[in-house]
């Protein structure tokens, strides 16, 4: 019993930070069952996989109902990032785990510069033509009394390129690479903040399921792991959501840069170790 | 924008939090159940099982869906919990598969070859895991 609660709270509490920082579950999930569960790469990416889907089911329907998400931007580049998470998670089973661990260490450096940088909205008025033809713009909703703005997207071609490495990131180490597509989305396509946010949340759902079909057709999902990790990674990450609009995320910036820099060096030593 | 894409629009936005609020809901009561049914009866097969897990690199959890079906029902509370993993991983396929519906009898050719792309992946995806 005091394992399945341990599970449960180690869940929880990477839930919980993940919805804090924005980062999701996944990023802390992972690192966690390996860490203090002691249990094999492929156990740990396989749950993570499935508590992403549910987190992200549970955290995008209020951003689809008010109109936030740009479901067509959604659709569009979710060819690419299935694409990516299909081949990353049959890679996954072949790679060796040091290489996984390096990359993990590898990704948490990158969302700790994400969390730090993660700024500005420079949003355009019209679309080039590969996304008027897709017609892929949108408008963001009014809200505390601002109208609403239309707004254009451009350079899909290179948003969609780095979707493909989202994706393929998110099937290798069972992350939701939601750092990865709001950078795409935001920096590449010029999309409102918010609005690449929502569309990144939204997606991820697509593509941890396109990797966890894959490692659940391979077996590799470990029931008794996995389940209590999805129930506790969305029940961490709706209380984080409920607790978001009360708590200074800003201050908390660099705590959640601190854990980062911190799973970074042990997934780092990890890999180096089992090399 | 013009009136059939205002349409489309409108219908992604009330059904797709339905669609997903839906199974998102029947997946934790199954694997509530399973989890609960495991902690009550036999706690001691939960540890047994997660030391097993612990102590193995390589990890095969491959069941018939008739199998899986039929164990869970005689109140297996690993099937039901297993049940509930993929139920929560039918989210998005039941969410494109809608979308692509959708696009169909819209008659909006790109979107309904790109979601289609997008269900042949998942597909390719279980395909890939079955030989992998």
């Amino acid at each position: 019993m005091l394992i399945l609660l341990g599970l449960l709270a180690l869940a929880i509490g990477a839930g919980f930070i993940g919805s804090l920082s924005g980062l999701g579950g996944g990023v802390f999930i992972v690192p966690a069952l390996l860490i203090f569960a002691h249990v094999p790469m492929s156990i740990a990416v396989g749950a993570s996989l499935i508590s992403v889907v549910a987190t992200s089911a549970g955290a995008s329907v209020a951003f689809v109902r008010d109109g936030w998400t740009n479901l067509r931007v959604a659709m569009v580049l979710e060819c690419a990032t299935v694409t990516g998470a299909v081949t990353g998670a049959y890679l996954a089973g072949i790679v060796p785990s040091w290489v996984l661990e390096l990359l993990f260490a590898v990704m948490m450096l990158q969302s700790a510069y994400f969390t730090v940088t993660k700024a500005g909205d420079s949003i355009v008025p019209h679309s080039d033509a590969l996304a008027e033809r897709l017609r892929l713009g949108g408008r963001i909703p009014a809200e505390s009394g601002n109208a609403e703005v239309d707004y254009g997207v451009v350079h899909l071609p290179g948003g969609a390129a780095m979707m493909v490495v989202a994706g393929l990131m998110s099937g290798l180490l069972g992350i939701g690479s939601g750092a990865l597509k709001v950078m795409a989305m935001d920096y590449i396509m010029h999309l409102p903040l918010k609005v690449s946010s929502a569309t990144s949340n939204f997606m991820i759902g697509v593509t941890a399921g396109a990797g966890a079909l894959v490692f659940l057709a391979r077996g590799d999902v470990a029931t008794v792991i996995a389940a209590p990790v999805a129930l506790g990674v969305t029940a961490g990450a709706l209380v984080g959501s409920r607790l978001l609009p009360h708590v200074n995320v800003q201050a908390l910036r660099y705590l959640f840069v601190v854990i980062l820099v911190l799973i970074a060096v042990e997934m780092g030593w990890r890999a180096l170790s089992g090399f | 924008m013009d009136n059939s894409i205002a349409e489309e629009e409108r219908i992604l936005r009330v059904w797709t939090p339905i669609l997903l609020r839906t199974i998102l809901v029947a997946a934790i009561v199954l694997l509530l159940a399973g989890l609960i049914v495991m902690a009550w009866h036999n706690p001691g097969q939960y540890v047994a099982r997660f030391h097993r897990l612990q102590s193995h690199t390589r990890y095969e959890n491959r069941q018939s869906l008739a199998y899986l079906a039929s164990t869970a029902i005689g109140g297996n509370s690993r099937s039901i919990m297993t049940l509930g993993l993929m139920v929560l991983t039918l989210v998005p396929l039941v969410r494109v598969a809608f979308c692509f519906l959708l696009f169909l009898r819209e008659r909006d050719g790109i979107y309904v070859m790109l979601t289609a792309y997008v269900l042949i992946g998942l597909v390719v995806g279980v395909i890939l895991g079955r030989v992998g």
